[in-house]
């Protein structure tokens, strides 16, 4: 208790609240920025699509059994490549429509923008366990290669249907952060497994 | 010749340099320039400025840097700012900028006291910025998805200058785009602000003199949302009549934040907010039943919401939406009572009104379709009930006197209320209440009473708008039996109201005790018209109206009376209320009051027209008292009188018809003149010798006609004015009044006053005296009288003396009467000598007045009387009794007929009838 009463635990909490609530926010808004990109890219919205190159797959075999850190350390990886894959995106959205949609633009920055947030709290969190935060060029996804125009879309809509998925297992992993256990790199019980 | 010259290139050059636009880069030079060029200044620091001129100048211009002169928008710096570095630079220095102003130039004296400019510069003075204080923002939602933050601050203190201002926001790890505010300087507004996120937000504040910065606010914008108010808010009802059901859309989803909510509403018409208990509503939803409403009500519902857990701001309130409650059957019967009207009903039946009230909304529950009256006859159990079914407040019955139960019922669509029971017994015999008061309440007022003994249903409190105009509207209201006071409302001020509170007991009523009240009273509109009713010498009776009920505002607690004079006091009275009539006592007779009348209530008074009465000069039955009294007393003396004359009618017949002697019989009617005496006038001596005197008679001369007379007889007046020292000696005695004496004295000089006066204290009375009676030589020996004694009564005396009286004693008799001053002894001398006068005719007064015409006037005549006190005594009283002249023409008479004719009429020539009797 007089740990969790410690400014380091009540910031680690705060981070790990505000975090829940921005992931869940940045699903609701990916939810909806989904569906206004299959409408405004003409895609359908049951395509199958096929892994996103450089991003970290949210759905993991033995989560329960990871650690704090490891999973700070796969959210920051996951996160950090959604921000750059974003932020093409954007840049494609821009050249490709200009100002014509300005909406779909403004949404996606917005979620980049999140996404951005988020890991700037996944980074505090690290700082928080005492860890090292690992390099960004180091870590970052290699340069896309150059697609087509309906490649773009069809990464893009990777891109979006994955950061969904992590975002609900990031609200999983910070919740299972926040709770107040003997160690955050101990592996949760498997009760508690999603 | 060459100074010449050189002044006009000189001059030339100086020209071409003013006009010149661009010194620097045009076809002339300027001679100099300033340092620093325009300059921005903090405001009250000190500041140097250098003026420096060029080389060439000098040269050409024959210019040094002492002759520089600076000056402040043509306004000469003193020199004692001057400093002359070398003999191009001179500076200036201001130790306060305030002083500055626009332009600073910098000029020549040249020779000839000629004055050019060579440079100026724009002085700007200002304040650095202040540091931002204050610095707040909130996030307000403009769509379900848009989220824009208003950051607000102080900008501080004016800066003179113009004065930049960005809001900059930044996370650890990226700084956002500043924030320009647009036309205001203290607030800018962020469009794309990121939740869940700390964020540092700040103002920096920059101008020329410096840049400021403001604390900076760390805030995650998603804790400083005003969200929109919820929207497309609906309310139904259900099926419980004491419920409604609100539901709405919230615009924000759980994943950005969880909301919690007010809700607030309040029945259509009322201004009242209530609120549902916020703990209730402290939870996400959208939807909420409130509950505890009335039935059949229409309700007005609101709602607000903001972050769940406090962080943040209330959205605004929603749109209002009503909603109406279900109905339900009344909840309670409505208040009946009754008016009974016997005067318009035959004997022994009442005409009865039933009223009853209707239901209001929170209690009729719905809209009221009918009310179902029954009556049933108590005093006898074999009449039916009957019933009726009335859709309005009021039904009218006739019944016989009895006692009745009255059941009223009201019935909506759901149901029917409960009965209300109304008993009316035969007669209120039961006991009243006690102690009935009222107190007025702002805009109600209260009626209180003490409870009989007795339980008590219900009151029933009646009340009316008292008018003098038209009936009493009886108003009514029904209080519960544990109460002891009610308000009433709609009561209007400065209206008398009568009100009547009736006990309802379960076996009968409790006669009526009433009180007059008003909520709130004013002074009266108009005062009493006063008017006498009837004015007195020293009262007048006042009478006037009472103020009709309209016009008195109020209990009228006196009237006053004013009365007052014209210039006296004003006096007050003070009058009871219930009087009509008043008397004003003690005033002054015959004087104009001026009297009004004030009527007062407890809130001021009201004065009434001035009226104005004068009261009378003599009271009532005064002018008898004295006409009266008068009347019997002048009857009484006259009455007195009578029988004085009476009585005395033998003394007054003997002065006023006087037994005149006959001359037949008289000694002298034997006496014949022989020889005719010569007289003697003008020595008295000689003629009336002392003792010589041994009768007296009086010789009455009746002139019948106009001859008698005669110029002759009137010679002896002119004798008068010719021998006015002899006249005395020509006083005639005939008449033998001392009221003669007037116009004897009349012809007295004064400087025989003395002599007068000596004769008249030795000799008062004029004797005729005979000597030589009969056989004798009569002596005729006139001698002048002043005695008042009737000669007639000496004629008299002296012949029931038979003439043998002792004239010493008999003018001792006399000189008593005229010594006497008493008015018995002067009254007695003019009653007699009056009536004297009586005997003189008419040719009398012709005479006299013959006498005052022929030129002599008888004024004269008086004034030697003047010296004898004893005669002018007389004279006055002589005066004062006959008031006319007409003693006068007697006195005259009788002089001429005394003084130079008396001889001849002692001759006997002629006999007339009842005078002399010739011998």
């Amino acid at each position: 208790m007089a740990a969790a009463d410690s400014p380091s635990a009540a910031l680690r909490r705060d981070l790990c609240s505000r975090g829940i609530r921005l992931a869940g926010k940045m699903r609701a808004d990916v939810v909806d920025l989904l569906e206004a990109y299959v409408e405004q890219q003409g895609l359908d919205a049951s395509a199958s699509v096929a892994a996103v190159e450089g991003v970290p797959l949210a759905a993991v075999e033995r989560w329960d059994e990871q650690t704090g850190t490891q999973r700070l350390l796969e959210n920051l990886a996951a996160y950090r490549a959604f921000r750059a894959l974003l932020a093409q995106m954007l840049e494609e959205q821009r050249e490709q429509l200009g100002e014509a949609d300005a909406g779909l633009g403004r949404a996606l920055a917005a979620v980049l923008l999140q996404v951005s947030a988020f890991a700037y709290h996944l980074e505090e969190l690290l700082r928080l366990e005492s860890r090292g935060i690992p390099g960004e060029e180091e870590d970052g996804p290699p340069p896309p290669p150059r697609l087509s125009l309906f490649e773009q879309k069809l990464r893009g809509l990777g891109v979006l249907r994955e950061l969904a998925q992590w975002a609900v297992r990031s609200v999983r992993d910070l919740r299972q952060l926040a709770k107040p256990g003997p160690a955050t790199g101990a592996a949760p019980s498997p009760a508690e497994n999603p | 010749m060459f100074s010449r010259w050189n002044w006009v290139a000189y001059g030339f050059y100086l020209v071409l340099n003013i006009c010149s636009p661009d010194a620097s880069s045009g076809l002339v030079q300027s001679c100099g320039h300033i340092i620093p060029e325009s300059p921005v200044l903090a405001l009250g620091s000190n500041f140097t400025a250098l003026c420096i001129l060029n080389e060439s100048c000098l040269d050409f211009g024959n210019i040094y840097a002492s002759q520089i002169i600076w000056k402040i928008k043509n306004r000469l710096v003193p020199k004692e700012q001057y400093r002359e570095i070398n003999r191009t630079v001179s500076s200036v220095t201001f130790n306060d900028t305030s002083a500055l102003a626009t332009p600073l130039t910098c000029n020549i004296l040249a020779d000839g006291q000629i004055e050019q400019n060579i440079y100026g510069i724009t002085v700007t003075v200002g304040l650095p910025p202040e540091k931002p204080k204050n610095l707040s923002c909130i996030v307000h939602q403009v769509s379900r998805f848009t989220y824009v933050m208003t950051c607000t601050w102080n900008p501080g203190r004016h800066t003179f200058l113009d004065t930049q201002f960005k809001l900059r926001y930044s996370w650890p790890e990226e700084i956002f785009p500043d924030c320009i505010p647009k036309d205001v300087n203290n607030s800018c507004t962020i469009t794309d602000i990121q939740f869940f996120v700390n964020t540092e937000i700040w103002v920096e504040a920059t101008n020329a003199l410096g840049q400021a910065e403001s604390d900076p606010l760390v805030v995650d914008p998603i804790d400083i949302v005003k969200p929109l108010s919820p929207q497309n808010v609906s309310v139904s009802s259900g099926v419980l009549p004491t419920v409604l059901k609100l539901s709405w859309e919230n615009w924000i989803s759980d994943a950005v934040m969880t909301l919690k909510f007010n809700i607030r509403y309040r029945i259509v018409g009322d201004t009242n907010w209530m609120e549902v208990p916020s703990e209730d509503t402290a939870s996400p939803r959208t939807s909420f039943s409130v509950q505890g409403l009335r039935p059949y009500t229409e309700y007005v519902f609101s709602i607000r919401c903001m972050k769940e857990d406090g962080e943040g701001y209330w959205s605004d309130w929603s749109e209002e939406k009503t909603g109406i409650t279900p109905e339900d059957q009344p909840s309670k019967g409505p208040p009946i009572w009754r008016i009974i009207d016997t005067s318009r009903s035959p004997a022994s039946c009442w005409t009865v009104h039933l009223v009853w009230k209707a239901l209001k909304p929170f209690e009729a529950n719905g809209v009221i379709l009918q009310y179902e009256v029954t009556v049933r006859d108590k005093s006898s159990l074999s009449s039916p009930v009957k019933k009726y079914n009335v859709t309005s407040t009021n039904h009218t019955l006739q019944l016989p006197e009895g006692t009745y139960e009255v059941t009223l019922i009201a019935r909506n669509n759901v149901g029917a209320s409960p009965p209300s029971v109304l008993l009316i017994p035969a007669s209120n015999s039961k006991a009243p209440v006690k102690n009935l008061r009222t107190l007025p309440k702002h805009d109600k007022l209260w009626v209180g009473w003490t409870a009989p003994n007795s339980y008590v249903l219900k009151y029933v409190i009646e009340w009316c708008l008292v008018s003098s105009s038209s009936d009493c509207i009886i108003e009514w209201q029904i209080a519960l039996g544990d109460v002891q006071g009610i308000d009433l409302k709609g009561i209007k001020p400065f209206k008398c109201y009568l009100i009547t509170v009736y006990p309802l007991y379960a076996d009968g009523q409790g006669s009526g005790q009433s009180v007059k009240a008003y909520l709130k009273q004013d002074r009266p509109s108009k005062g009493p018209t006063v008017q006498t009713k009837k004015v007195g010498k020293a009262e007048a009776v006042l009478t006037w109206n009472h103020l009709t009920v309209e016009e008195q505002n109020g209990f009228i607690r006196n009237y006053t009376i004013l009365y007052k004079t014209i210039d006296g006091n004003e006096t007050v009275v003070t009058v009871d209320p219930s009087k009509t009539e008043y008397t004003l006592s003690s005033l002054t007779s015959d004087t104009l009051y001026t009297v009004r009348m004030m009527a007062s209530t407890d809130n001021g008074s009201r004065t009434g027209p001035d009226f104005t009465f004068t009261t009378q000069k003599f009271g009532k039955g005064e002018i008898e008292a004295i006409v009266v009294p008068v009347c019997l007393a002048f009857l009484l003396i006259v009455l007195l009188g009578v029988l004085f004359c009476f009585n005395k009618r033998d003394l007054i017949k003997k002065h006023i018809w006087p037994i005149v002697p006959d001359p037949s019989k008289s000694n002298i009617a034997q006496w014949s003149p022989q020889v005719p005496a010569k007289h003697n006038f003008n020595s008295k001596d000689q003629m009336y010798p002392e003792g010589s005197f041994t009768d007296v008679s009086v010789v009455e001369i009746e002139a019948d006609d106009k001859k008698s007379f005669s110029e002759q007889d009137l010679k002896p007046f002119d004798l008068l004015k010719k021998e006015k020292s002899t006249s005395e000696g020509h006083s005639s005695g005939i008449g033998g009044s001392s009221c003669m004496s007037s116009p004897r004295q009349s012809v007295s000089d004064s400087d025989e006053g003395e002599t007068t006066q000596n004769t008249s204290s030795t000799v008062q009375y004029s004797t005729v005296v005979l000597n030589g009676y009969r056989d004798q030589t009569p002596l005729q020996v006139f001698s002048r009288s002043e005695s008042t004694q009737p000669l007639l009564d000496s004629e008299e005396r002296s012949e029931d003396h038979s003439g043998g009286a002792d004239t010493t004693e008999q003018r001792q008799q006399y000189f008593r009467q005229n010594g006497g001053q008493d008015e018995t002894n002067t009254d007695r001398p003019c009653f007699e000598r009056t009536k004297q006068i009586t005997h003189a005719n008419e040719e009398d007064l012709v005479g006299f007045v013959q006498l005052q015409i022929s030129g002599q006037s008888s004024q004269p005549l008086g004034l030697g009387m003047e010296k004898n006190t004893q005669e002018a005594a007389l004279s006055r009283v002589l005066q004062t009794c006959t008031e006319g002249q007409t003693v006068r023409p007697e006195t005259v008479e009788e002089n001429p007929l005394s003084v130079d004719e008396m001889p001849k009429s002692y001759l006997p020539q002629t006999v007339r009838q009842g005078g002399y009797m010739p011998q």
